[in-house]
C-alpha cells in the first residue's frame, strides 16, 4: 500500500512538473497557433541557471526566484525579434526557427557548464523525508507537487478572474477580433509568452534536486509535454493540466509495475484518446482550416530540356567516382543516399502537406533491420534492405493511422512523439540494438560477388537506387494518386468535401514515404556498416526537414540539392568548429529568415522576375 | 472631383471617417477600385450592393484589417491608414463584424467588458446597454456560444458600444435575424443615430437601409456607382434594377 501510495507521489511529482512546461506551451498555442520547440530548452537552461545562482548566492530559493529572470529575457528576445516576422508564414517557419534555437541553445549550454550531470541541492527545509505510513517520502518532492499546485491554482485564477486573463482567453478565442476591439495582441502574446517560457524556466529548476541538470532535459521534457497537449487538448489549460497529470501517473505506474513496457504506456494513453477524442480531452473541435503552404510545385521544364538536363546531370553523377578518391566518392554516396530520404519527406511535406517531424524513425528502423539481421542471424543484407522496407512501412502505416487523426501541429507533435518511441527503444533495447554505442555489422555485405566494401560499387548502387527513387516518386506526384495528395495539402476540407477520404490518402502517403525513407536507411546501412540512435534522434528528422526546406518543399530536385547543401556544410563545420550544433541552429534560423521556399523557391522568385522585365 | 460626390463638406473635426481612392487588393485580385466616400458626425451612411462587390473589405480596409495597395483612410481627419485595428479602435471606432466574433468561451458580461474602454467618463455603462438591449440582462451569466444568432448580434453591437466610440462600423446587422428580431435591432440603431452616434453601415435589405441610412453608397465590382439620399436611392428604379435586385 506504501508502495502505491508512493507512485501516485511521483506520479504527481512527474505530473506537475509536465504542467510547467505544457501549460506554457498550450497557451502560447491557443493564442497564436504557434508551437515553440525552444520551450523544452528554456525548462533546461532554468536548471543550468539555477545551478550557477545558487553556486553564487548559496540559497535555493534565490535560484529559483531569479533564474527565470534571464530565461525569460532570452525568450522574450527570440519571439520579438525573430518570431513575431514569421506569424503571416506558415507554421513550418516558426518550427524550424524554433527548432534552431534548440541546437544554438544547447550549444551555449554546453559551452558554459559542460556535459556532465549537475546536481542542485535541495533547500535546507526540505532535505529530508516525511513518513509516509510505514516508509518515508522526501519532503522535497512532496513541496514541489504542492508548488505545482500552487502555480496551476494562481494560473486558474488568472485566467478565470481577472480582466488581463478574460483578455488572454478571448485572445485564444479569436484574436483577430480582439484586435478590432482594441486589444494589442502582439502585445497580448509577448506576455503570454514571456509568462510560459518562466513557468517552463520554474519547472527546470524544480527538476533540478531531482532528476539533475543536463544537455538532452530539453527534449526530454518538451516530447511528454506534446504528448500531454494532445491528450488534453490545444489550447486548453485545463487540459494540460488534467492531460500533465495523466501521463505523470501513467508514466510513473508504468515504470513500477511493468518497467518493460513502461515506455510505450504513455503513447497507449495517447492513442486511446486520439481514437476517442482526437482533438484532446478538453480541446475544441476545429474545423479544417486551409493551411497556407505556400509551396506551389514549379511549373515543369518542357520534357525534352528536362529529360537533357537530368540526362547531363546522370552521366556527371556516373563520371565522377571515376574521377577522385575514395573520400569524395563517399561522401557523393552519402548525399545520394540522404537525398533520397529528403525526397522522400518532401512527398509527404510538399506534396501532402503533412508536417513530420519523425521521419528518422523511419530511416532508422530501416537501417537497424539490416544491420540487427546481419550480425543475429547472418542476414544477406539485400534482404535485410527489402525486410528493413517492409518495417519501415508497417510503422509508417501503425504510426500513421493515429497521426493523420490530426493535421497541422498536433500532426508534427504527434510524427515527433513517436520517432521519440523509436528512439527510446533504440536506445533501451540493448541487447539486440546495442543501446547508446549502437551496432556494427563485422563483415561487408556484397553484391553480385562484388563486395560493397569498395567504395565505388557502394556508390554505383546508391546512385540506382537514387536515380530509382526519383523516377518512382516523380512518376508518382504526376499521377492520379499524387494529384490527390497535392489537393489534400492545398485543401483538405475541399477535397474532403468532393468525396476523396483525405484520411486514407494522407495515410498512403505517410506509408510510401516511410517505406521510401526506410529503403534510404537500409541502404546507409550497408553503406555506413554501423547505426545508433542518434540516427533516429528528433534532431536527426530536424536534419532531413531543413534539407527539405532548405532546398524547398514541393519540389522534387529541391531537396536534393538541400540534402547535398546541408550535408557539405555539415561535414565541413563540423571539421572546423566544435560549435558545430549552433552553427547548424544559425543555418535553420538564417534559412527561414532569408530563404523562404528554399533554394528552389528563391531561384523561380528570381526567373519570374526576370520574366516580368522583359517586354512582352 | 471626389470629395464632392463623397458628401457634403464638413469641418475636419466633423469628418469622422474619410476614404480617398482606396484600392484593395487580394493577393492579385483587384476588390476596391479607387472608393471614396465620407461618414460625417451624427450620420448613418449606408453601403449597398450585391455579393462580392466590396462591401465587407471597404468595412475591413476602414478597420485597418487589410491594407490598401493606395488611396488613405482618416479619422477625425487624421490618418490612420497605416494603423493596425487596435489602434483604430482605440481611437474610438467600434466594429461589429458580418459573423459577429462573440468570444464563445467568455460570459455575456464578459464579453462586454473584457475591452471596454472609457466606462467611467464614457456614456455606456452596463445598465443602458441592458436597457438598449433587456435581453442580454437575462443572459448575463451563459456563454457566448450559448446565445442564438439575434442576441449574438445585439451583444456584438453592445460590446462596440462599451468601447464609446464615436464612429460605428456595422457589417450586416439584420443578416440571417428573425422580422422581430430585426425590429429591435433596426429600433435600437435608430436610437444610437438618434444620440449622435456616426454609422457605416453594410446593409443587404433595402428597407432597412432606407429606414436607417442618411446617405447611401452602391457598390458594384469594387466602385461606388451610385450616391443618394434615402428618397432618392428608393426612387431610383434603374439603379434598384440594375445593381441591387438579385
Amino acid at each position: 500500500m506504501e508502495f502505491f501510495l508512493e507512485q501516485i507521489l511521483n506520479g504527481l511529482v512527474y505530473g506537475v512538473l509536465l504542467f510547467l512546461t505544457a501549460a506554457g506551451l498550450s497557451l502560447i498555442f491557443g493564442l497564436m497557433n504557434v508551437v515553440s520547440l525552444a520551450h523544452g530548452s528554456f525548462f533546461m537552461m532554468g536548471g543550468y541557471v539555477a545551478y550557477s545562482l545558487y553556486r553564487l548566492t548559496g540559497s535555493f530559493w534565490a535560484a529559483l526566484l531569479l533564474a527565470p529572470v534571464p530565461i525569460v529575457a532570452a525568450g522574450v528576445a527570440m519571439e520579438v525579434i525573430f518570431l513575431r516576422p514569421l506569424y503571416r508564414r506558415g507554421h513550418l517557419d516558426q518550427v524550424l526557427l524554433t527548432f534552431g534555437f534548440t541546437f544554438i541553445f544547447l550549444d551555449a549550454v554546453q559551452t558554459i557548464w559542460g556535459r556532465d550531470v549537475l546536481a542542485l541541492p535541495p533547500p535546507a527545509v526540505f532535505d529530508g523525508v516525511v513518513a509516509l505510513g510505514t516508509g518515508v517520502f522526501s519532503s522535497y518532492r512532496l513541496f514541489l507537487i504542492g508548488f505545482g499546485l500552487a502555480i496551476a491554482l494562481l494560473l486558474w485564477l488568472f485566467l478565470d478572474r481577472s480582466q488581463l486573463g478574460a483578455r488572454v482567453r478571448a485572445g485564444v478565442d479569436d484574436a483577430a477580433m480582439a484586435g478590432g476591439l482594441g486589444c494589442n495582441i502582439s502585445a497580448l502574446f509577448t506576455a503570454i509568452f514571456g509568462a510560459g517560457v518562466a513557468l517552463a524556466a520554474l519547472g527546470g529548476v524544480a527538476a533540478g534536486p531531482i532528476f539533475g541538470i543536463y544537455p538532452g532535459e530539453d527534449a526530454e521534457i518538451l516530447i511528454p509535454a506534446f504528448i500531454v497537449i494532445v491528450v488534453g487538448g490545444m489550447g486548453s489549460l485545463r487540459g494540460a493540466f488534467v492531460g500533465s497529470l495523466l501521463i505523470g501517473e501513467a508514466d510513473t505506474f508504468g515504470n513500477a509495475y511493468m518497467p518493460q513496457l513502461a515506455l510505450f504506456l504513455i503513447y497507449l494513453v495517447m492513442a486511446i484518446v486520439l481514437l476517442v477524442r482526437p482533438q484532446g480531452l478538453f480541446g475544441i473541435k476545429h474545423g479544417l482550416a486551409a493551411s497556407p503552404s505556400g509551396s506551389t510545385p514549379a511549373a515543369p521544364l518542357p520534357s525534352r530540356r528536362a529529360l537533357a538536363i537530368g540526362l547531363i546531370g546522370v552521366a556527371a553523377l556516373v563520371i565522377y567516382p571515376l574521377l577522385v578518391a575514395d573520400y569524395q566518392r563517399s561522401l557523393v554516396t552519402e548525399l545520394l543516399i540522404f537525398a533520397i530520404v529528403a525526397m522522400s519527406l518532401d512527398l509527404l511535406l510538399g506534396f501532402t502537406g503533412l508536417m513530420s517531424l519523425g521521419h528518422a524513425a523511419f530511416f532508422g528502423l530501416g537501417a537497424y533491420v539490416v544491420i540487427v539481421l546481419g550480425t543475429f542471424f547472418d542476414f544477406n543484407a539485400w534482404f535485410g534492405v527489402a525486410l528493413g522496407i517492409g518495417a519501415a512501412a508497417l510503422a509508417a502505416l501503425v504510426i500513421g493511422y493515429f497521426c493523420v487523426r490530426a493535421s497541422g501541429i498536433p500532426f508534427l507533435m504527434l510524427t515527433l512523439a513517436f520517432s521519440q518511441l523509436v528512439y527510446s527503444v533504440a536506445l533501451k533495447w540493448r541487447d539486440v540494438t546495442g543501446g547508446s554505442d549502437g551496432i556494427g555489422l563485422a563483415v561487408k555485405p556484397s553484391l553480385f560477388g562484388f563486395t560493397l566494401s569498395n567504395s565505388l560499387t557502394m556508390y554505383f548502387v546508391a546512385l540506382f537506387f537514387f536515380v530509382l527513387c526519383f523516377l518512382g516518386l516523380r512518376r508518382l506526384v504526376s499521377s492520379p494518386l499524387g494529384r490527390v495528395f497535392i489537393g489534400i495539402r492545398e485543401n483538405e476540407a475541399r477535397m474532403l468535401a468532393i468525396g476523396y477520404a483525405t484520411r486514407r490518402y494522407k495515410l498512403a502517403s505517410f506509408t510510401i514515404g516511410g517505406a521510401v525513407a526506410g529503403l534510404a536507411g537500409g541502404l546507409y546501412a550497408v553503406f555506413n556498416g554501423f547505426i545508433s540512435p542518434d540516427a533516429v534522434y528528433w534532431s536527426a528528422s530536424g536534419d532531413i526537414l531543413i534539407m527539405v526546406m532548405l532546398g524547398g518543399a514541393g519540389t522534387l530536385l529541391g531537396p536534393v540539392f538541400g540534402a547535398a547543401a546541408f550535408l557539405l556544410m555539415k561535414n565541413l563545420v563540423s571539421t572546423y568548429s566544435e560549435h558545430w550544433l549552433a552553427i547548424i541552429g544559425v543555418v535553420f534560423v538564417a534559412c527561414v529568415l532569408f530563404f523562404p521556399g528554399g533554394f528552389w523557391g528563391t531561384l523561380r522568385q528570381v526567373r519570374i522576375m526576370t520574366r516580368e522585365k522583359v517586354p512582352a | 472631383m471626389a470629395g464632392a460626390r463623397a458628401g457634403p463638406k464638413l469641418p475636419g473635426r466633423l469628418r469622422m471617417l474619410e476614404l480617398d481612392g482606396i484600392h484593395t487588393y487580394y493577393g492579385d485580385s483587384h476588390v476596391l477600385r479607387g472608393v471614396s466616400l465620407s461618414v460625417g458626425a451624427g450620420e448613418v451612411v449606408c453601403l449597398l450592393g450585391r455579393n462580392g462587390a466590396g462591401k465587407t473589405t471597404t468595412i475591413l480596409t476602414a478597420m485597418g484589417y487589410v491594407k490598401p495597395r493606395t488611396g488613405r483612410i482618416a479619422y477625425r481627419a487624421r490618418n490612420i491608414t497605416a494603423l493596425r485595428p487596435f489602434e483604430i479602435a482605440r481611437l474610438g471606432v467600434g466594429y461589429v463584424p458580418q459573423e459577429r466574433g462573440i468570444f464563445p468561451s467568455l460570459t455575456v458580461v464578459e464579453n462586454l467588458t473584457v475591452f471596454a474602454r472609457g466606462t467611467r467618463r464614457g456614456r455606456w455603462t452596463l445598465p443602458r446597454i441592458f436597457a438598449l438591449f433587456p435581453v442580454l440582462e437575462a443572459r448575463v451569466g451563459h456563454l457566448g456560444f450559448q446565445l442564438s444568432g439575434g442576441e449574438q448580434q445585439m451583444l456584438s453591437i453592445a460590446r462596440a458600444l462599451m468601447l464609446n466610440p464615436t464612429l460605428l462600423l456595422l457589417d450586416e446587422p439584420s443578416e440571417g435575424l428573425a422580422p422581430m428580431i430585426l425590429q429591435q435591432i433596426v429600433t435600437a440603431i435608430k436610437s444610437l443615430r438618434n444620440e449622435g452616434l456616426a454609422i457605416l453601415l453594410v446593409e443587404q435589405n433595402l428597407r432597412t437601409a432606407l429606414a436607417l441610412g442618411d446617405r447611401h453608397h452602391v457598390l458594384n465590382k469594387g466602385e461606388i456607382c451610385y450616391t443618394g439620399s434615402s428618397a432618392e436611392l428608393g426612387g431610383n428604379d434603374t439603379v434598384l434594377r440594375d445593381y441591387l435586385s438579385v
